[in-house]
């Protein structure tokens, strides 16, 4: 018996290892011992990432082919941890506030990120399952981690009924590619489906569409997105905002491009389906949304629909968009939940939009980022923001779906209104009492960050570029 | 004799037969030795309190467990107007079988099993964890409030304690390496027995055993002073007397269980031989000589200790034994990998 | 024979408590059917040789599991009428996706298709079962091939128990709690104090 090889698997090694101290660490200390506890797990995640690049880049897989490593899983893998991260580092001063400022919870945001990064590297149903639900399972308690509060209960609830029912949904789906195929392995999928597929493995894929759907909340498996956003402490919302998108995003990404790559024309119907249908809800939806959580939750269900246009174009080109696309919504997210976690009055937070009213004049430069993500969000040149939208319309105009192009600017044109009104609100809108004026060094380093980030992508989008063309070039083998 | 029963009935229904038969002999003593134990109970502690104890019926009160049985049986069974009459009668039934089925598997001596499974260890183990239910259905089809409370203790307790007697077994099955309980005996009679090695496992089980019986100094469940008799309130007559018979039976499998487990099974100490050849009778009087010792020890027990707290017996079973169990596991585990001793 | 009769007995009763888990009227009882239910489940693993898995189906389901749900369903006082209030008006529903899934899993029963070396990994999988014990043979899968997942599976636990003390754990002030420690290492020199009182002093 030899013990399988551990070295592609070392940043997952440093997670598990340093959630389960930190984990004794806070049962000892009974506190989070003034933010060391999340110190030390910001620490974790920026060690982990170290290995993350340090590690293989080209394709190694381990543990009898089940995980796998490749310049895609990097490159998501670093999105994923940079977003944990930064969801870690804004938190604190939130929850303390809230008296949310539980050890537990950095430690459940680290088994979520190590659930992500299974889902990652899954090369295999059951690893993909298992991580699925390490992330989801820790994701629910995080939704529920306010548990005074009756909104917050809910939003737990809902998400773990609903995450429940998605997860069976894909372990249904699976089975039945099991049941059609006799393998749950990636690879030996490929193969086994390259020539023909039998139907019932294209029934089982829509299972596990669905499923997948559902934790990317796309339309119209996005039920739960406004209200679990809306419930969940803040904090816990920006983080779900975020990383577990991405992750899912990359599993949906290796997924139908690996073991179902050979049966493009049966998903991407599905996928364009669920991309207009998002893109739409996203568009209207949020118009009339008066709290600017459940607005994020709209606009987020936009995003994915304008991301899957990239998915639905298929190819290096269109990941690599995919790719691009997460990137810049990683930045513009954070940068905005930033400004929403500095939403507070008299150590209360605020939610609602008409909060912001008259925001220039009491926090010009806050008014500011938050009006440059809102134009990025947008999509207006020449934030990053347009450069991603531009980049997934390219790449289905190239493969000739003009039609779902034209959705995707017409929606973009819709819901640029709302993201236009929270504008308005900030610069036109008479002040009302007025935010606090303290700001918490985390939360603007943040803020000062992204802003950067939006603004400066033009200027050196190369990096940017090459690296997520790798990252794509290495799903498809190259 | 298996080849008498096929060669007279036939294939299939011989062997039934021939089952049927042997489960008879090891079911009739048993009950036998059920109701001498509650004899034995009552002369050890009268001993012990300095009384006489059952004297009256027969010689030395011999007859007595038989007049108390009769009279159970005459006895009107009292089912009440609110109780949901089906599981309150299942309840004392599901708690008897248990406590019989479970002797399936225990090697009585050499090759002396019912039934020599591969998962014998496993198999006591799911038998003993289903010995809850039998409380809990009482406690609820009762629909009384001294029930109810009794076997919502009851459950939490025997909950609580099979996790540290979990974690012995595992010791237990590393040093054997096999989940059968011949083997189990077997690996005693190679290198020692395993009280020797394991003593803090054989306390932790054995208190443990004491809490899974609902055994004084845990029978908080019953707790005649405050919840009057606990999950047993509401019974009279047979469903009283198979609860009382399924509760001893109990107590007589827990010391089998710790017969095998740590003394040895049916090994004759110091290796003695066994007389004119009767190896399998030498066998069986050694086991039963050491269940009869553990049962001593249950009877004394009950005769010494006050009850526990109820919160200093979930404390004794979560935060002292379950830790050191899994200490001593990994004690266990980690100096069989290092030394490779007892391992084949 | 006997075997046989026994397989239609355990399968028998399989499926009529199924039956009876979802249509009983009072919780109990279905809770009661569900244990019934893996139990002769339990009975059709051992026939197929699978005694490991019969046994940890018992411990884990029937000891573990569904005492819990017996617990709940024992201690929430259920109106049983209002359960079944809105049943027949979502019957058409959920009898209409009921009999689309039906027919979708008809249409796709046809075409079974393996991948190519699928029989040749599930072959060199399965150690020989005379030669190896199922016990062994799991543990040999589980701790090797599977190594990974069995980490995963155990990660997902501890989260949830993590996350179940997160949300239901309640440090109460103004608790008195015994600390055995404490009491055993009281001695007379730190408790009790020997005063000499004068008469008619006081203290």
């Amino acid at each position: 018996m030899e013990l399988p090889n551990l070295a592609p698997a070392l940043p997952e090694l440093l997670i598990v290892a340093s959630a389960i101290i930190l984990l004794l660490i806070g049962v000892f200390k009974k506190e989070n011992a003034g933010g060391g506890i999340t110190a030390l797990g910001i620490i974790a995640l920026a060690l982990t990432a170290l290995l993350v690049v340090s590690g293989p880049s080209e394709r190694t897989e381990t543990f009898g082919g089940m995980f796998v490593v490749d310049g895609f899983a990097v490159f998501t893998k670093l999105l994923v941890l940079l977003a944990s991260a930064v969801t870690l580092a804004m938190s604190r001063h939130w929850l303390r506030a809230e008296g949310l400022d539980h050890p537990e919870y950095p430690v459940l945001v680290l088994f979520a990120t190590l659930g992500m990064m299974l889902m990652i590297s899954a090369n295999n149903f059951m690893s993909l399952y298992l991580g699925l639900e390490l992330q989801s399972l820790a994701l629910y308690v995080l939704a529920a981690s306010q548990r005074d509060s009756g909104r917050a209960t809910e939003a737990g609830l809902k998400y773990f009924v609903l995450g429940s029912l998605a997860s069976g949904m894909l372990l249904y789906g699976a089975s039945l590619v099991y049941g059609f195929s006799g393998t749950t392995g990636f690879d030996a999928l490929a193969k086994a489906l390259a020539n023909e597929a039998p139907v019932g493995v294209t029934v089982g894929m829509v299972f596990i569409l669905a499923g997948l759907a559902f934790k990317i909340s796309a339309a119209p498996f996005h039920m739960w997105a406004p209200d679990v956003y809306e419930g969940a402490p803040t904090p816990v919302t920006a983080f779900f905002a975020v990383a577990p998108k991405i992750a899912a995003f990359a599993l949906l990404l290796r997924v139908l491009t690996g073991p179902f790559g050979s049966m493009v024309e049966q998903w991407s119907q599905v996928i364009v389906f669920i991309s207009v249908a998002s893109m739409v809800v996203g568009g209207f939806a949020a118009i009339v949304q008066t709290n600017i959580k459940r607005l994020m939750a709209y606009s987020s269900i936009g995003h994915v629909g304008y991301a899957l246009i990239g998915l639905a174009a298929g190819g290096p080109d269109g990941v690599r968009a995919v790719l691009i696309y997460l990137a810049i919504y990683l930045a513009m997210n954070a940068g905005a939940f930033a400004v929403i976690l500095s939403m507070r009055q008299k150590e209360r937070s605020l939610e609602n939009i008409d909060d912001l009213a008259g925001l220039s004049k009491t926090h010009p430069m806050m008014a500011l980022s938050l009006a440059i993500f809102m134009w990025s969000m947008a999509g207006i040149p020449p934030f990053a923001g347009f450069w991603s939208k531009w980049m997934v319309f390219s790449a289905a105009i190239d493969k000739g779906m003009i039609a779902l192009s034209i959705i995707g600017v017409l929606t973009s044109v819709v819901s640029a209104f709302y993201y236009l009104r929270i504008i308005k609100v900030m610069y036109f809108d008479e002040p009302g009492e007025g935010l606090d004026r303290s700001i918490s060094a985390p939360v603007g380093l943040v803020m000062g960050l992204a802003t950067l980030a939006v603004l400066l992508f033009n200027l050196v989008p190369a990096g940017l570029f090459s690296s997520a063309s790798a990252a794509a070039a290495s799903l498809f083998g190259g | 004799m298996a080849e008498f029963f096929t060669n007279l009935l036939g294939q299939d229904l011989g062997t039934l037969v021939w089952i049927v038969l042997r489960i008879l002999v090891i079911v009739a003593p048993l009950l036998l030795g059920v109701a001498y134990l509650t004899y034995a109970e009552r002369k050890v502690l009268g001993a012990m309190q300095l009384r006489k104890g059952p004297n009256v019926v027969g010689p030395f009160g011999l007859t007595q467990p038989l007049a108390d049985g009769i009279k159970l049986f005459f006895k009107e069974t009292i089912i009440p107007t609110d109780a949901n009459k089906f599981v309150f009668v299942l309840a004392p039934a599901l708690t008897f079988i248990l406590a019989l089925v479970a002797w399936a598997v225990i090697p009585f001596f050499e090759g002396g099993a019912l039934a020599n499974v591969n998962v014998g260890i496993l198999y006591l183990f799911a038998i003993s964890s289903l010995g809850v239910y039998g409380i809990i259905m009482a406690g609820w089809a009762s629909n009384s409030k001294y029930a109810f409370l009794g076997s919502l203790r009851s459950a939490a307790q025997m909950v609580s304690y099979e996790v540290s007697i979990g974690f012995v077994l595992v010791a237990i099955l590393l040093c054997v390496g096999s989940l059968n309980l011949s083997d189990v005996v077997h690996a005693q009679e190679k290198s020692v027995w395993f009280i020797v090695p394991h003593l803090p496992l054989f306390i932790i089980f054995y208190v443990s055993g004491l809490a899974e019986t609902n055994r004084l100094p845990f029978d908080l469940p019953e707790g005649e002073s405050e919840l009057v008799a606990g999950y047993m309130v509401e019974y009279s007559a047979m469903t009283f007397a198979l609860f009382f018979l399924g509760e001893y039976a109990n107590m007589i499998l827990m010391s089998g269980m710790i017969t095998t487990l740590f003394l040895g099974g049916w090994l004759a100490p110091f290796g003695l031989a066994a007389p004119f050849g009767l190896v399998k009778l030498w066998g069986l009087f050694w086991f039963l000589a050491k269940i009869a010792v553990m049962l001593f020890g249950f009877l004394w027990v009950r005769a010494t200790f006050p009850r526990y707290r109820y919160d200093q017996l979930m404390r004794l079973g979560w935060k002292v034994f379950l830790p050191f169990s899994l200490f001593w596991l990994v004690l266990t585990a980690g100096v069989l990998e290092y030394t490779g001793w007892m391992r084949s | 024979m006997i075997e046989g009769l026994v397989f239609y007995l355990f399968a028998a009763i399989t499926v009529a408590s199924g039956v009876m888990v979802v249509s009983s009227r009072n919780p109990v009882y279905s809770v009661l059917w569900l244990i019934l239910a893996f139990f002769n489940a339990a009975g059709l693993f051992l026939l197929l040789g699978a005694e490991f898995l019969a046994m940890v189906l018992v411990i884990v389901y029937v000891g573990a599991v569904a005492v819990l749900f017996l617990f709940v369903v024992m201690l929430l006082d259920i109106n049983y009428l209002r359960l079944r209030e809105g049943f027949m008006q979502y019957l058409p529903v959920g009898a209409l996706i009921g009999l689309i899934l039906v027919v979708e899993l008809l249409m796709v029963y046809g075409g079974w298709k393996f991948a190519d070396d699928a029989p040749l990994s599930v072959a060199s999988r399965t150690p020989d079962p005379t030669a190896i014990s199922n016990t062994d043979a799991l543990g040999r899968l589980l701790y090797t091939d599977y190594a990974f997942l069995f980490q995963a599976a155990g990660l997902v636990l501890l989260v949830a128990m993590v996350g179940t003390i997160m949300l239901t754990h309640r440090t109460r002030t103004g608790v008195r709690k015994q600390v055995i420690a404490k009491q055993n290492a009281r001695t007379k020199e730190s408790s009790v104090e020997i005063v000499k009182v004068t008469s008619g002093g006081g203290i």
